[in-house]
């Protein structure tokens, strides 16, 4: 069953202020949390978050088709890193 | 650089009686292994034709010509054989754009040219690839603010470690 509308989206509100202090601060940073409950919002695209899974943080760079998804489901809590082969990263 | 061999895939079980086998595809897509000759640990050397999902003939590619694995013995002496192609081989990566087995094993340099560790591995959990860092494994995001420099040729990264900073409840 899903969550109601009209309560909102869920997001611990600690991150909102943050968010806020790290956009406007303009810095190369990093906010580490543990809060994967929470729901990425329009606020937090452009941002990297690390989010805990249980042994590191990994960095979670949000953008807009994140939007909606919860932190915790870019930060696996169970790894098989698999193999290059023929693979590629894109630097953002 | 272009000696290196990527390992692109796994013989697995044989598949039937007429000697098709199963592989394991570590690749992208599956056709790279089909419109290239593979190369084990030994030096042999195979064409791969694909027969159906994860089944294929394979052939044996000597001088004298392919010879087709017909026979199911023959196809399971051929498990776990490691199927590598040469890095030469891949196409050109878009701009921005790096092979995973052209960052592994990096050296990674602070900005002062000092040197931090290796690039153990580059992880994508679909937020952004990040770089692994060797010893300690650090992670760092894998971005222009991050990393402004990688030069394959000359084997570095060059690395701009972010703060971190901390959220959380009060």
């Amino acid at each position: 069953m899903s969550r109601s509308v009209w309560k909102g989206p869920f997001v611990d509100g600690y991150l909102l202020g943050k968010a806020e202090a790290s956009r406007a601060s303009g810095r190369n940073e990093i906010i580490k949390i543990w809060s994967r409950r929470s729901t990425i919002l329009p606020q937090f695209v452009g941002l990297t978050f690390g989010v805990y899974n249980g042994r590191k943080f990994l960095p979670v760079q949000v953008n807009e088709n994140m939007v909606g998804h919860k932190f915790g489901e870019f930060s696996p809590t169970r790894t098989f890193p698999g193999h290059a082969a023929d693979k590629k990263a894109k630097r953002g | 650089m272009d000696d290196q061999l990527i390992l692109m895939g796994v013989i697995g079980k044989p598949h039937g009686v007429r000697g098709q086998v199963r592989v394991n595809v570590f690749a992208e897509d599956p056709e790279v292994l089909a419109a290239h000759t593979l190369t084990d640990r030994k030096g042999r050397q195979f064409a791969l034709a694909w027969a159906h999902e994860n089944v294929a003939w394979l052939s044996e590619v000597t001088q004298a010509g392919q010879r087709r694995i017909s026979d199911r013995d023959e196809a399971a002496a051929l498990t776990n054989v490691e199927l590598f192609i040469p890095r030469s081989a891949l196409p050109e990566a878009a701009e921005e754009e790096f092979y995973l087995a052209d960052l592994i094993g990096l050296r990674a340099r602070d900005e002062a040219g000092r040197e931090i560790g290796r690039v153990g591995n580059v992880l994508d959990f679909g937020a952004g690839a990040s770089l692994e860092l060797t010893p300690g494994g650090r992670l760092i995001p894998f971005t222009k603010a991050c990393v402004p420099v990688v030069n394959v040729a000359e084997g570095y990264v060059v690395i701009n470690p972010p703060l971190e900073v901390e959220a959380r409840d009060e």
